[in-house]
């Protein structure tokens, strides 16, 4: 093949990758290496990568293509590279948390998660660069660099996080998917201010064992693509019962694939109003409205929701994640809080002023909140907001304004996304539009817990009605 | 709506020493104002009417 037509393996889809290599169109070397030479040429610049995995990953891929031509197809993973942020063990691999302290730190066993898409035949790349500790929503690491947004090839742009190198790798065609982890919105953040297709399971869909924690009570784990048919296909691959994390579901997984029938004629779609769709700007505020209105042209039925409890989500969530994040680092944060970077360290030393009541009255609020959302999924299918108010704010930028006010970014960014990490239900972002400079706007779209099937089947309908998904950034 | 909060840094740093923590004065100077946002904010969720809601948390078995 030539340069130009390996560089267009980068930008096919997981699912259109799998079936090429399964009818033999492609073979998975082509596609591995098409994507470590991608990486080669950009990733000095978007830093989206902490490890290479370069050697097994062509090694994955020839006896990948052994096994093809032996009759032994794993399945539509068969022979498609991903990568995972770097708090997923990976045995032989170091995981660093995108941390110091975790710098030289080597698993002996793969986490569930990546373990099951190992068994599915998808191949992995490398480790993605991530917000120290999952600690952030902005992607930031001082360690191995500020993952950049790709789509701004001037101005240097976060990411989001704290999966910023995914958001990074899947937007720059670097990994056709990712497994990113969110306990704040750190899946649909980046996925919202890089334009691609996130999605954070319901609590106990997918198992977090092996995946570094944050707070245990918030973190989720999900994948990150470009389209939500390769959200399904990885969910398939990762979701369902786990011994090794009591708090995974009994309930059967379905085949997420097949409900992406491509309509959305008679769903019912509740659009968040007050605290969510006003409060973004003018820009995001418009596109997230255009896209309701797409769907309900296409059949869905429409109305507003206010969900008044979400008021409190700031302070409660603060509370358990605080407390949460600081139990699990305590005895580093005793022995070597130099090594931390100082925004992680800043926020970890908070959880030793959120008292036991503190705690205990911010788990009251969360049953109170997720009622509520309960409620109004009682009478819809799925809600959609913003995933942020806001598009990617350039490096550095302390403030930003927002529908009701000025925020500080940090709580900009999480503000819409969080409400459904203390809630627990499963939730979206998907691109619906681009501002006037360029940047792409997240719709998220938030469903009934453990219907991730119904979230995707309305984020597969309205990526066939529309083509932001499909644009590339200019940086890549 | 409640007053202000102000914490001292000597109490900070009680708070601190209970969970086994040590830091300087400059160091409990520099996250002062953000405990005490966090404290009001804290204090504010007092009064949300919850009756005898039971505490929860996300293991919700199925």
């Amino acid at each position: 093949m030539r340069s130009a037509e390996t560089n267009e393996l980068c930008w096919l889809s997981m699912a259109d990758l799998g079936r090429m290599i399964a009818t033999k169109e492609v073979s998975p070397v082509e596609v591995v290496r098409a994507h470590l030479d991608r990486i080669s040429a950009l990733d000095a610049r978007l830093r989206a990568f902490i490890t290479v995995c370069a050697d097994s990953a062509l090694q994955s891929a020839r006896a990948s293509e052994a096994d093809l031509m032996a009759g032994k197809v794993a399945g539509p993973l068969h022979g498609v590279p991903w990568a995972p942020k770097d708090l997923y063990s990976t045995k032989g691999v170091r995981t660093t948390g995108g941390s110091k302290i975790l710098g030289d730190s080597v698993p002996a066993a793969d986490a569930t998660v990546v373990a099951r898409l190992g068994a599915a035949g998808a191949i992995v790349l490398g480790k993605l660069n991530m917000h120290e500790f999952a600690y952030g929503p902005e992607g930031l690491n001082a360690h191995y660099g500020d993952a950049r947004n790709p789509w701004d090839a001037r101005a240097h742009r976060i990411t989001g996080g704290s999966s910023s190198g995914s958001g990074a790798a899947v937007a720059a065609g670097l990994a056709p998917g990712s497994l990113g982890s969110d306990t704040g919105g750190s899946i649909r953040i980046p996925a919202s201010l890089c334009g691609i297709t996130g999605l954070k399971p319901t609590y106990g869909r997918v198992s977090r064992a092996g995946v570094l924690p944050l707070a245990w009570s918030m973190d989720h784990v999900g994948p990150m693509t470009r389209t939500a048919r390769d959200c399904a296909l990885m969910l398939n691959a990762i979701a369902g019962y786990d011994p090794a994390d009591p708090t995974t579901s009994v309930l059967p997984v379905p085949d997420y694939t097949a409900a992406l029938r491509g309509d959305v004629k008679g769903l019912r779609v509740g659009l968040l109003c007050a605290h969510f769709t006003d409060v973004a700007t003018a820009e995001v505020r418009a596109a997230v409205e255009a896209a309701a209105e797409q769907l309900e042209r296409a059949g869905a039925i429409l109305d507003e929701v206010n969900l008044a409890g979400v008021l409190h989500v700031a302070a409660a969530s603060s509370a358990i994640v605080a407390s949460e994040a600081l139990a699990y680092h305590a005895g580093w944060m005793r022995a070597r809080p130099q090594d931390y970077q100082p925004d992680v360290r800043e926020r970890l030393r908070m959880g030793a002023f959120v008292s036991g009541a503190h705690y205990v009255r911010a788990q009251q609020l969360r049953a109170l909140v997720r009622s509520e959302i309960d409620e109004a999924l009682a009478k819809r299918d799925v809600l959609l907001a913003p995933a942020t108010p806001i598009p990617a704010p350039v490096l550095g930028e302390r403030e930003t304004t927002l529908g009701d006010g000025t925020s500080d970014v940090r709580a900009a960014l999480i503000r819409l996304t969080r409400p459904f990490n203390y809630s627990g239900h499963p939730a979206a972002a998907a691109p619906c539009g681009f501002t006037a400079g360029g940047l792409p706007i997240g719709l998220q779209i938030v469903g009934r817990p453990f219907d991730e099937a119904t979230v995707l089947r309305v984020v597969d309908a309205y990526q066939r009605l529309t083509d932001w998904h499909t644009r590339r950034p200019s940086a890549a | 709506m409640l007053a202000p909060m102000e914490i001292g840094v000597e109490t900070l740093r009680r708070m601190a020493a209970l969970g086994g923590f040590v830091w300087t004065d400059a160091e409990l100077e520099s996250i002062r104002p953000a405990v005490e946002r966090l404290l009001e904010m804290l204090e504010r969720l007092e009064s949300v009417p919850i009756g005898d809601l039971e505490p929860t948390t996300q293991y919700r078995m199925f």
